[in-house]
């Protein structure tokens, strides 16, 4: 009885997580399958997963009389219509782009910061490197929603209110990525630094050429961390700016319901085109992603 | 000389870029926001004036504060959403740890919301809630919608977090437990649950920080209603600080004692968790 009960474990285990997928995956198979019907196919089906007609004339009708991509020169692209009318209507290519520049911007300007930092903090010796250290520990101990008001009082002191700088300027550098690096960098051999600097590099050539160059793992996981917080960013942005063209797609989309009269299937296109870039990115670095997952959970 | 001193400044050249950052939007910024929570401070046309501790004040015992009532919807949310993912996200880890082939697949699958911008994940449960029924038009029901939203976001990625303390666990305690004839509860009772406790308090402490934050879901789908009943503290002090003209002293205050509380929870968690020491290494 015992055993027969084991043997069936796996299988009660499969089925389980199967359900568990099922109720994970079905929010996007809904916004992915609606994002491609007409409003009329959209509202009459509510569970979302009846497939949509395929029929040109069909939505030629369904949309005639708004204003509808279809007299776009390629009305063959009809099955695209409400991403087509996402970006022409929306500014959704405007608000992806936008997030494209912050997030590489970001990501770019922030490891190049904490490299420097955390390079100071593991090899070299100075003056009040403990108490510098510490303080930029202490510092990740205030929670994200109880800056938001204090970097906004100082974003509006140096006048970046509504500008590109204003959103980007706090995420330049950050206490935890210094952390992070700083622990790659201490597992570097101190006998390849020695050698290094016999063959006349300095601490620059040493942070280029040997430094950095055994820290890759650490680098790309901090990096797609770095790049994804800054793609999902939504309560900073919405609170510096107020010019609707440097949105991000995050505090565009957070405006979408209103100006499109919660047109659903075109909410739904402008939202795949919102997650879709890292969900790719995802599949693609699926094992930095899951690595970096367990090195903040060693960080207690 | 020349070259000796050029060699001690080194390091801090390379400090310099990070640290002015991060000591500028820290401990200026919280400087500044300390200060304006004692001003009568209007944002907008940056005049101020000094108040004392009115502002804290007002939002502790003023009738129209929704301070307390605030705090009151946040609590809700952070126990119905921590219960929640500790519940949903162990068992899965548990019995995604049982699964022969396709864990990986799974382990996309379960994480895909931790990597799905916040607001996507909102407009969409704001259909969804929608289509199922009336639960966000009732005051009763609205915020348990939302911890449910958040339950679904945060599994996944802390079950990939339990499955990696599941497999430090070393396989002979089991073997060793099996010997001794213990069952498959007592195998996880005195075993795997002692065995994670870090990644327990890891994760609880981390569940706990993120929940009391709660602001995109509640921005999104019920802008704080209906009744007030989804009106949680990041909300408030938003509201306050950024869609009322001249509160942003008052919004400071509440964001100061919003820290105070977090600081206080997180010390409670460490000390009860610490207290309870059982099979260290």
């Amino acid at each position: 009885m015992k055993d027969r009960r084991l043997r069936f474990a796996p299988m009660v285990a499969l089925i389980l997580m199967i359900l568990g997928a099922v109720v994970m995956t079905y929010p996007y198979a809904y916004m992915v399958g609606s994002s491609f019907k007409t409003r009329r196919e959209f509202a009459e089906d509510k569970s979302g997963l009846i497939p949509p007609r395929y029929q040109i004339e069909e939505r030629l009708k369904a949309a005639s009389g708004e204003e509808s991509a279809l007299d776009w020169p390629g009305a063959e692209w009809s099955f695209f219509h409400n991403y087509v009318d996402a970006v022409r209507f929306g500014k959704v290519d405007r608000f992806l782009a936008n997030s494209f520049i912050y997030a590489v911007t970001l990501t770019g300007v922030q490891l190049f910061f904490n490299i420097l930092a955390a390079y100071a903090f593991a090899r070299m010796e100075f003056a009040g490197k403990g108490v510098l250290f510490g303080f930029v520990l202490s510092t990740m101990m205030i929670p994200s929603a109880v800056q938001l008001i204090p970097n906004f009082l100082v974003i509006r002191e140096l006048g970046l209110v509504d500008t590109l700088w204003g959103v980007l300027l706090p995420g330049f550098a950050g206490a935890f990525g210094i952390f992070l690096l700083r622990q790659a960098f201490l597992n570097i051999p101190n006998e390849l630094e020695h050698a290094a600097r016999i063959d006349g590099c300095g601490s620059w050539g040493i942070l280029w050429n040997v430094v950095l160059p055994l820290s890759k793992p650490t680098l790309i996981t901090l990096g797609l961390f770095t790049f994804m917080g800054a793609w999902n960013m939504f309560e900073w942005p919405l609170v510096v700016l107020s010019n609707q063209d440097y949105y991000p797609l995050t505090v565009g989309l957070s405006f979408f319901r209103m100006e499109t009269g919660a047109d659903w299937p075109r909410i739904f296109a402008a939202s795949v085109m919102g997650a879709a870039p890292l969900i790719l990115l995802f599949l693609i670095a699926h094992r930095y992603f899951v690595g970096g997952i367990s090195l903040s959970g060693m960080k207690n | 000389m020349g070259r000796s001193f050029y060699r001690r400044l080194t390091p801090y050249l390379y400090l310099a870029p990070a640290m002015t950052v991060i000591f500028g939007f820290s401990v200026v910024s919280m400087g500044i926001s300390f200060y304006s929570s004692f001003h009568d401070y209007d944002a907008f046309a940056g005049a101020s004036r000094f108040v004392g501790v009115d502002n804290y004040l007002r939002a502790l015992f003023e009738p129209d504060s929704h301070f307390w009532l605030a705090m009151r919807n946040t609590l809700f949310y952070v126990v119905m959403s921590v219960a929640g993912v500790l519940l949903t996200a162990l068992p899965l880890a548990l019995l995604c740890q049982r699964i022969r082939k396709g864990q990986a697949l799974f382990r996309t699958l379960y994480f895909l919301p931790s990597i799905t911008p916040g607001v996507v994940v909102a407009l969409v449960f704001f259909h969804l809630f929608g289509v199922w029924g009336q639960v966000l038009d009732n005051a009763a029901t609205a915020l348990p919608a939302l911890a449910f939203l958040g339950v679904w976001s945060g599994a996944g990625y802390n079950m990939v977090i339990f499955l990696a303390g599941l497999t430090d666990i070393p396989r002979h305690l089991y073997d060793a437990a099996k010997v001794d004839g213990v069952d498959a509860w007592g195998q996880f009772r005195h075993v795997t649950l002692p065995m994670l406790r870090n990644t327990l308090v890891f994760v609880t402490v981390m569940t706990v920080i993120g929940a009391f934050q709660v602001f995109t879901s509640v921005y999104i789908i019920t802008g704080g209603g209906p009744e007030r009943s989804t009106e949680v503290i990041t909300y408030t002090i938003f509201i306050n600080a950024f869609a009322v003209a001249g509160q942003m002293g008052y919004a400071s205050a509440m964001a100061w004692l919003l820290f105070a509380v977090i600081f206080v929870f997180v010390f409670i968690q460490m000390r009860i968790f610490r207290s309870r020491n059982v099979y260290e290494g």
